[in-house]
C-alpha cells in the first residue's frame, strides 16, 4: 500500500512540475505566440489632398480639314510630280496626264453611234413590219375593212419602185450632165488649140503679107512666090478660122443640150421627192392601219435617244481638261493615290493636301460618364510625354458617337505640333478636382450590406505592451482616381488605414502592426 | 475489462468525430470565395448564388446588365428594403468573367497570358492576396486596369512593387493597380491554375485579346426565405438547364449538401453541359469531392461512438441496483420530511410568539 502510494505521489509531482513549466514557458512567451497568430496588416495615414480623375484613349492623328484634289474625267496618267510629305505652293503641278481623250468622251461617242444604230434598226424594223406576213388580212380588214392587204402591199411596192425609178431617172441625168461637161471641156480645149494655131497662121499671113508687099510693086515673077505664100497663109488662117467656128458651134449646141438636161434634172428631182413623199405618205397610213404605234414610237424614242447622246458628246467635248493638274491651295501633300499609268477615276481624288496652317486632329470614343468629367477646352497630357517635343492635344469637341449613340460620346482633339497623319498617340485628360480633407488608399477601401467602410488601427495599453485592434469606420466615397479615393466619414484625419494584410481582418479583431 | 476498452474506443470516436468535424469547417472557411454571404452581412439573411454559362449560351454584357436591372424590382417585390444609414450602402452585389488570353508588353518583355476578363465588384468576390497595389472594379470610371499575379509582376518588371506602372495590351496602355498572389497546391494546378494569369477588365479581354465568352456570373443578394436568391437567379439568367448551372455558394457546404454530395457518388463526375468551370469553381468541386469523403467517414465515427454508446447505457441500465420507482418513492419520502419539517417550523413560530400583533 504504501509503495503504491509512493508511486503515485511521484507520478503526481512529476506531472505537477511538468505542468507548471510549461505554463511558465507559455506565459513568458505568450506574446510572441500571440503576435505570431495574429494577422499582420500594413497601415497608412489618412490624409488630405486631391483626387485627378483622368480619362484616357487612343486614337489616329489624322489632318485637320485635308483637301483632295480630284479629276473630274478618267484620264491616264503620265507622271507624278510630288510624292507624300512634299511642300507645295498654289499652282505648282501635281500630275502630268497624257494628251487623249478622256473615256467619258470616247464612251459618249460610242453610246451616239449605238444610239444612230439604233435609230436605223427601229426604222428598218418599221418597213420590214409592212412588208411582212405577220400582219394578216383580219387585221387590216379589222382597220379598214374594204382594202386587202395585197392591194397595200403592192401599193407600197409601187411607190417604192417609183421612188426608185426617180432615183435612177435622176441619176441618169447626173450622168449625162457629167458626160456633156466632159465632151464641152474637151471641145474647149480643142478650141483653144485652133485658136492658138490661128494665131500662129495670123502672124504668118501678117509677116507673107508684109513680104508680098515689099515685092509688089516690082517683079510679077518675083512677087509670085511671095504671092503663093501670101494666098497659102491666107488659105490655112481660114481653114482654122472656119474649123473654129465649126467647134463654136459644136460647143453651143453641146452647152443647149446640157442647159435641157439640166433642166429636166430639176423636174426630175422634184419627181423624186414627189414620189419619196408619196412613199412616206403610204407609209404612214398604212402605219396608222395597221397599228404601227410600235414601230413608230420606237423610232421617236431612237431619235430622241440620238439627240441626247449628241448632246452629251457636245458637252463632254466642252469640258475636256488640259495636260496637268495642278495645286489649288499651299500646303503639304499628305497622300498621293495614284502611280504613272494608273486611270484617273472622278471617285478617288488623286492626292490630299493639308493646308499650310491648319493642325491635325484626333477623336476616340468614351462612355457618356466618363464624357462627363471633362469640358471643351481641357488641355490633355501624353502618355510617355517625353517622346514627343512641343506637341499641344486639346479637347475640342464632345459630340454623340454616330455608332453607340445613346451609350458613348466621340471627343475630338485639336493638335498642333511635330506629329504626321496617320501616328497613334496615347493621352489622357482630366480636370484636378477640389481638395478633399481624407484620401484613402484604394486597397483600404471594403464594403459589405451596411455600405463601405475603412478599418483603422486603434492601440490599446495592456500590461503586455500595447495591443492594435482593427476597428470600422463607415464611409462614402466622395471621388477617386487610379490609386486613392477621397472618403468622408466619422475621421479626424491622420488615423492609420488597413490597406493589406496577411490574413483577412475583421472588425474589432486584434492585428499587429508590419515592421517597417 | 472489455466494456471500458469499448468505452474508450467508443470515446476516441466521438473524439475522431469531432475533429474530422472542425476539419471540415475549417476546409469549408478557407474558400474565401464561397464566404461572400459572410462577408456581406454577419447577421445573416444573404446568399452569395453563382451561374455557369457554357460558351454557346451566348451571355454577353447586355445581357447581365438587364439582369441586373430586374433585381431591384424584385427585390421591392419581396418587400426588402435598404436599412442601413450609410448613404452608398448597397443591398446586392455582383461580378461577372470572361476567360481569354493577352498578349502584354514591356518594353522589350512580351508575355503572352491566360487572362480572365473582369466586371462588377469582381474582386470584393474573390479577395486575393495583394502583394502591392489594389484591386479595380468593373463599375471603375475607367476600364483600362489589369491586376497581375506575381509571375507575371517578376516576368514583366522583375519585381513585385509595380502598382502605378504602365503596360501595353494591345498598343493601349494599361495601369497595373496591384500584384496578386496566385492560389497555390495540388488542387490550384489541377483546377487550372497552372500558369501566369493576369485579370483584365471584360472589355480589353473583349476588344484586344481574345475572349472565350462571359463564362460565370455571381451575386450576393438577401435571401428572405430561403433558395430565394437561388431561384431568382435559375428564373431570370440560369433558365436553360443545358447551357447554365446555378448553385448557391453560401449553403455549398451545409451538411444536407454535403450528404447529397455522396448520395451522387457515382454520377458526380457525369458532365452532360458544355461548360468550363472558372479555376475557384473546380477548386471549390475538389474541395465538396474531399468534404463528402470526410463526411462519410465522419458520420462513421459517429456512428460507432454512439453505438457505442447507446450498447453501453443499455448494459449500466440493465445492471443497475435500483429501480426508477424505487428512486420516485424516496424522493416522494424526502419531500414529505422536508414539508413535514416546514409545518413544524412554523407552528414552533406561532407558539413562540402569540402576543406579538
Amino acid at each position: 500500500m504504501n509503495e503504491n502510494g509512493k508511486k503515485k505521489r511521484e507520478w503526481i509531482k512529476t506531472a505537477a512540475i511538468v505542468f507548471l513549466a510549461v505554463m511558465l514557458v507559455l506565459t513568458f512567451f505568450s506574446n510572441t505566440f500571440m503576435n505570431y497568430s495574429l494577422p499582420e496588416v500594413a497601415t497608412q495615414y489618412v490624409s488630405p489632398g486631391t483626387i485627378t480623375a483622368k480619362i484616357r484613349g487612343t486614337g489616329v492623328v489624322e489632318s485637320g480639314d485635308p483637301y483632295e484634289v480630284k479629276v473630274t474625267e478618267s484620264r491616264k496618267v503620265a507622271s507624278v510630280a510630288v510624292r507624300a510629305g512634299d511642300q507645295v505652293e498654289k499652282g505648282d503641278v501635281i500630275l502630268y496626264l497624257e494628251d487623249a481623250e478622256s473615256e467619258e468622251l470616247k464612251a459618249a461617242q460610242a453610246v451616239l453611234d449605238e444610239k444612230e444604230d439604233a435609230l436605223q434598226a427601229a426604222e428598218d424594223a418599221f418597213d420590214r413590219a409592212l412588208l411582212t406576213e405577220d400582219y394578216t388580212a383580219q387585221d387590216i380588214q379589222q382597220a379598214d375593212g374594204s382594202t386587202p392587204v395585197v392591194s397595200y402591199r403592192q401599193q407600197l411596192t409601187d411607190a417604192q419602185n417609183k421612188v426608185a425609178q426617180a432615183q435612177q431617172s435622176l441619176a441618169d441625168r447626173d450622168k449625162s450632165v457629167a458626160k456633156l461637161d466632159t465632151k464641152i471641156e474637151d471641145v474647149n480645149a480643142q478650141i483653144a488649140y485652133e485658136e492658138v494655131r490661128q494665131e500662129a497662121a495670123k502672124n504668118k499671113l501678117d509677116s507673107a503679107a508684109a513680104s508680098y508687099d515689099e515685092v509688089s510693086g516690082g517683079d510679077a515673077a518675083a512677087a509670085a512666090p511671095a504671092k503663093e505664100a501670101l494666098e497659102k497663109a491666107q488659105k490655112e488662117y481660114d481653114e482654122i478660122t472656119s474649123q473654129i467656128e465649126n467647134l463654136k458651134l459644136q460647143k453651143s449646141s453641146l452647152e443647149l443640150d446640157r442647159y435641157n438636161v439640166q433642166k429636166s434634172q430639176a423636174s426630175a428631182t422634184k419627181a423624186l421627192e414627189a414620189a419619196q413623199k408619196e412613199l412616206d405618205d403610204l407609209k404612214a397610213m398604212l402605219g396608222n392601219i395597221l397599228n404601227l404605234d410600235d414601230f413608230q414610237k420606237a423610232i421617236s424614242d431612237a431619235r430622241e435617244d440620238v439627240a441626247e447622246a449628241q448632246k452629251e458628246v457636245d458637252k463632254l467635248s466642252a469640258n475636256s481638261i488640259g495636260a496637268t493638274v495642278n495645286a489649288d491651295i499651299s500646303g503639304t501633300v499628305t497622300a498621293v493615290n495614284v502611280v504613272a499609268g494608273n486611270m484617273t477615276s472622278a471617285d478617288t481624288p488623286v492626292a490630299v493636301l493639308q493646308p499650310e496652317g491648319k493642325g491635325y486632329t484626333m477623336s476616340f470614343s468614351v462612355t457618356n460618364e466618363q464624357s462627363r468629367r471633362l469640358s471643351v477646352g481641357d488641355r490633355a497630357d501624353l502618355v510617355n510625354a517625353w517622346r514627343y517635343d512641343e506637341v499641344d492635344v486639346v479637347l475640342s469637341g464632345i459630340k454623340p458617337d454616330l455608332t453607340e449613340p445613346g451609350q458613348k460620346k466621340l471627343l475630338t482633339f485639336d493638335i498642333t505640333g511635330n506629329v504626321t497623319p496617320g501616328q497613334t498617340l496615347n493621352v489622357s485628360v482630366g480636370q484636378k478636382s477640389a481638395d478633399f480633407d481624407c484620401i484613402v488608399p484604394n486597397s483600404a477601401i471594403r464594403e459589405d450590406n451596411n455600405g463601405k467602410f475603412i478599418l483603422i488601427v486603434e492601440s490599446r495599453p495592456s500590461p503586455l505592451g500595447n495591443r492594435y485592434y482593427a476597428s470600422r469606420v463607415d464611409v462614402e466615397v466622395l471621388a477617386s482616381d487610379d490609386t486613392q479615393s477621397a472618403v468622408s466619414g466619422a475621421l479626424y484625419g491622420y488615423e492609420f488605414v488597413i490597406t493589406t494584410s496577411t490574413q483577412p481582418v475583421e472588425a474589432g479583431q486584434l492585428v499587429r502592426l508590419a515592421n517597417d | 475489462m472489455k466494456k471500458i476498452i469499448v468505452g474508450i474506443s467508443g470515446g476516441l470516436s466521438f473524439v475522431v468525430f469531432i475533429i474530422l468535424l472542425l476539419i471540415i469547417r475549417a476546409l469549408g472557411n478557407s474558400q474565401a470565395e464561397q464566404q461572400m454571404a459572410r462577408r456581406w452581412s454577419e447577421d445573416g439573411g444573404v446568399a452569395q448564388v453563382s451561374c455557369f454559362f457554357s460558351v454557346d449560351a451566348d451571355v454577353d454584357r447586355d445581357r447581365i446588365e438587364d439582369f441586373e436591372h430586374s433585381i431591384d424590382n424584385a427585390l421591392t417585390e419581396a418587400s426588402v428594403i435598404q436599412d442601413s444609414e450609410n448613404p452608398g450602402a448597397r443591398l446586392w452585389a455582383d461580378a461577372y468573367s470572361a476567360d481569354g488570353s493577352v498578349t502584354v508588353t514591356r518594353g522589350n518583355n512580351t508575355l503572352e497570358a491566360n487572362a480572365i476578363g473582369i466586371g462588377g465588384d469582381f474582386f470584393l468576390f474573390h479577395p486575393l492576396r495583394l502583394i502591392s497595389g489594389s484591386y479595380f472594379s468593373g463599375n471603375d470610371l475607367m476600364q483600362d486596369y489589369c491586376v497581375i499575379d506575381e509571375d507575371a509582376a517578376w516576368q514583366l518588371f522583375g519585381s513585385s512593387d509595380v502598382a502605378g506602372m504602365i503596360v501595353y495590351i494591345g498598343n493601349i496602355p494599361h495601369i497595373v493597380t496591384g500584384v496578386v498572389e496566385r492560389p497555390d497546391g495540388h488542387l490550384a494546378k489541377a483546377a487550372g491554375l497552372n500558369s501566369t494569369l493576369i485579370y483584365v477588365s471584360c472589355q480589353t479581354l473583349e476588344e484586344l485579346g481574345q475572349s472565350n465568352g462571359i463564362n460565370h456570373y455571381e451575386i450576393v443578394m438577401p435571401d428572405p426565405v430561403s433558395h430565394f436568391a437561388e431561384n431568382f437567379v435559375r428564373e431570370n439568367l440560369g433558365s436553360d438547364p443545358l447551357k447554365t448551372e446555378v448553385i448557391e455558394n453560401s449553403s455549398r457546404f451545409s451538411f444536407p449538401k454535403r450528404l447529397r454530395m455522396i448520395t451522387q457518388f457515382g454520377v458526380r463526375s457525369m458532365n452532360g453541359k458544355a461548360i468550363i468551370y472558372p479555376y475557384w469553381e473546380n477548386i471549390a468541386r475538389g474541395y465538396e469531392d474531399i468534404i463528402a469523403l470526410i463526411t462519410l467517414f465522419d458520420m462513421l465515427f459517429l456512428l460507432y461512438a454512439l453505438g457505442v454508446a447507446i450498447v453501453l447505457f443499455v448494459i449500466w441500465w440493465r445492471h443497475k441496483g435500483w429501480t426508477v420507482r424505487g428512486k420516485m418513492l424516496i424522493l416522494k419520502d424526502k419531500l414529505e420530511r422536508l414539508a413535514e419539517k416546514q409545518r413544524q417550523k412554523r407552528k414552533k413560530k406561532e407558539i413562540e410568539d402569540p402576543n406579538f400583533e
